[in-house]
């Protein structure tokens, strides 16, 4: 775990499901995969002979460096997953996220509007979810990715309650 | 808005006067007139021309007129009367299904011919209500209501057209019930009844109405206008303008090297900037803010005019800048978050100014208004400190002096100060801001801190409120100073919101 110099002090942080990892990671692999297909292009069609005006390093240079940074990028995934957390406290929910871009959020329960539990293909498949905390303000949208169903549920109707027993209206 | 456990008016027994049910009633007739006339203008514009340079024979004016070239004058007269007809039938069923009705908890209006629609909004979440009065409609002396809902923000309800006294009666009305006035013959002002040099614009007709409404819309105070010659002033000291016109100067050097340059190629640039420059004009002109019961009042407008309130209640920050070219002359702006007002577009843009260009004395006075308890000692010299001083004066925290590198001009401001009901965030140098939030309002609070930043030991801590022209921050705090006042400040939030019930707007401020 690396250090994280901005938490507030004596919060203990509950961490999500490592298994929000691969989900990350097919997200990451499709993004790349398109990205690198299109920036190949010029390559390609100054290979086939199509386009030789191109200049071949440059063809060769551009998804070169795409590459190297989707690898970066792909390294830093578990870590990312390992960086996200989420603690209740009595009137509020923190939730922190990021390695390189620090992020920590705390949202009063008097203050959500509503909340969306979501899940995509790949989290069903690893029966995951997301919770996703509303506010009125639009910043303020507390976004847990990553949780067990069951823990995703459970949030989601410990926050419903918190909610409603904390109502301060706008 | 649905609202499903909202009990039915006659089912509550709380409010007295319920029981009877109250009567439907229509907008003025003239009302599609004013909504539509411009579509009426043109399409008489357009068929005058067609039907009369055809008749009298100008050379082939448009394509395809044979069959009105061919026709004669008689039939192309009746077509027109029939078109005319039509619209005006159209108008009529308009308004005769155009119905709304106040009662002691909603606002209903139908409307619609074929697709209708009936709208609902529950008084006591009505966040404002504005009258509005687009040029057609002064000249028939008519306004408009828009009530804004908490949430939508873009659809809110409006009641288009009714008479101007009854526009002035109908939102003292409902302003005194959404205010929280269950009973309508308690005393209503809350704050001192102002030794009244009113507008005159605000007094109620003859009408009879309830004793606090009339309480409600009669007490009011201006507290600060805005003279033609400031405004214009203000205007062209923005940077926005200032911009425009050395681009289009830029513009016009460019162009002029070229062969064959006419300076009206330079035309919609011009009307562009002159547009832009009409509309901070038509906004801000005859600008007065003024103090009543239940908030601020502004009215604005040289053309199209407009009556707002603000409630203090809904007031979830305000921001007091000063903008560089602006501060050897000592004017500032206060511009607010409200909810229902929305933050995109430029009508919200508008509505959330609460003084487009006033003195400091002026913005003390809107402040007193819609932040009533500052929870400061001297907040004269609280306030000077916040707008224009630096360092630690006052209470505030400031950037570490490490930071200098990153912020060489306003390290030394920026910063904030807590007081006993609100938090202050100051920023900027030469453009100087000041943001307030208070305790009660915060919707949420959020840390930041990217590469830079952790290298220099900071981060960001910015305040969560509702969508609009200010966006709270602290900037580049001290890392352990940061991480101590994010916890104070949510437990603070958390304190402060227990204390209040924002649900009306006169039980809180």
């Amino acid at each position: 775990m690396p250090q994280e110099p901005i938490d507030p002090a004596g919060i203990h942080w509950t961490r999500v499901s490592p298994s929000y990892t691969k989900v990350r990671l097919v997200g990451w692999g499709i993004g790349a995969l398109l990205t690198l297909l299109a920036l190949c292009a010029p390559l390609v069609l100054h290979l086939t002979g199509v386009w030789e005006g191109f200049p071949l390093w440059l063809a060769i240079v551009i998804p070169g460096l795409m590459l190297l940074i989707d690898i970066i990028r792909m390294v830093l995934i578990p870590r990312q997953v390992a960086a996200i957390g989420y603690a209740e406290r009595e009137d509020d929910l923190l939730v922190r996220h990021g390695l390189m871009f620090q992020k920590v959020l705390v949202v009063p329960y008097g203050r959500m509007q509503f909340i969306d539990v979501a899940v995509g293909p790949i989290d069903r498949m690893l029966g995951l979810c997301k919770v996703k905390l509303h506010t009125a303000a639009a910043d303020a949208t507390a976004d847990i990715p990553g949780l067990p169903l069951s823990e995703g549920t459970r949030l989601r109707e410990a926050l419903a309650a918190r909610g409603e027993s904390r109502l301060a209206g706008l | 808005m649905s609202d499903h456990q909202a009990p039915e008016p006659h089912e509550t027994n709380d409010l007295a006067p319920v029981d009877t049910p109250v009567p439907w009633r229509r907008v003025h007739p003239v009302s599609p007139l004013v909504r539509g006339w411009l579509a009426v203008v043109a399409i008489a514009f357009v068929y005058g021309q067609n039907t009369l340079s055809s008749f009298f024979g100008d050379e082939e004016p448009t394509p395809g007129p044979e069959m009105v070239s061919e026709a004669p004058l008689m039939l192309s007269l009746l077509i027109g009367a029939g078109v005319l007809v039509l619209i005006l039938l159209g108008f009529f069923l308009s308004w005769r299904f155009t119905k709304y009705q106040i009662t002691e908890r909603h606002v209903n209006v139908n409307s619609g011919i074929v697709f209708r629609q009936q709208r609902q909004a529950r008084i006591d979440r009505v966040q404002s209500i504005d009258i509005a009065q687009p040029l057609v409609a002064r000249i028939f002396g008519l306004a408009e209501l828009r009530f804004d809902v908490a949430d939508s923000g873009s659809a809110a309800m409006n009641l288009a057209f009714v008479k101007l006294s009854e526009a002035h009666q109908l939102r003292n009305e409902i302003l005194a019930r959404a205010a929280g006035l269950k009973d309508p013959a308690a005393p209503a002002p809350l704050t001192e009844p102002a030794p009244g040099h009113g507008t005159g614009i605000e007094t109620p007709p003859e009408a009879p109405q309830p004793a606090a409404a009339q309480g409600l819309g009669a007490s009011e105070r201006v507290v600060a206008a805005v003279p033609v010659g400031r405004l214009i002033g203000s205007i062209l000291l923005r940077p926005s303008t200032m911009i425009m016109i050395a681009g289009l100067i830029g513009l016009g050097i460019g162009m002029s090297m070229f062969e064959g340059f006419a300076p009206f190629y330079l035309l919609p640039a011009f009307l562009g900037m002159a547009g832009a420059l009409w509309n901070n004009l038509n906004t801000g002109y005859n600008f007065k803010a003024a103090a009543s019961a239940d908030g601020l009042r502004l009215s604005y407008g040289l053309l199209d005019t407009r009556h707002q309130t603000v409630p203090p209640g809904r007031v979830a920050a305000i921001k007091v800048s000063a903008p560089f070219f602006w501060r050897k002359l000592g004017w500032y702006k206060v511009a607010v978050n409200v909810a229902g007002i929305g933050g995109a577009g430029n009508e919200a843009q508008e509505r959330s100014v609460l003084l487009p260009v006033g003195s400091y004395e002026d913005v003390l006075a809107v402040l007193s208004v819609v932040l009533p308890d500052p929870g400061v000692e001297a907040p004269r010299e609280f306030f000077a400190s916040a707008i224009n001083g630096a360092g630690t004066t006052a209470g505030f925290v400031v950037s570490p002096t490490k930071i200098r590198p990153l912020s060489p001009l306003a390290y030394k401001r920026q910063g904030y100060a807590l007081t006993d009901t609100a938090l202050v965030a100051r920023n900027g140098a030469l453009h100087r801001t000041l943001a307030i939030v208070p305790h009660a309002r915060t919707q949420g609070l959020m840390l930041r801190q990217g590469p830079l930043a952790r290298r220099f030991g900071v981060l960001d801590l910015s305040l969560a409120t509702i969508s609009g022209p200010v966006s709270p921050l602290v900037h580049q705090l001290d890392v352990a100073v940061g991480r101590e006042l994010f916890l104070e400040q949510a437990d603070r939030a958390a304190a402060a919101r227990k204390q209040t019930d924002s649900n009306h707007w006169l039980g809180d401020a």
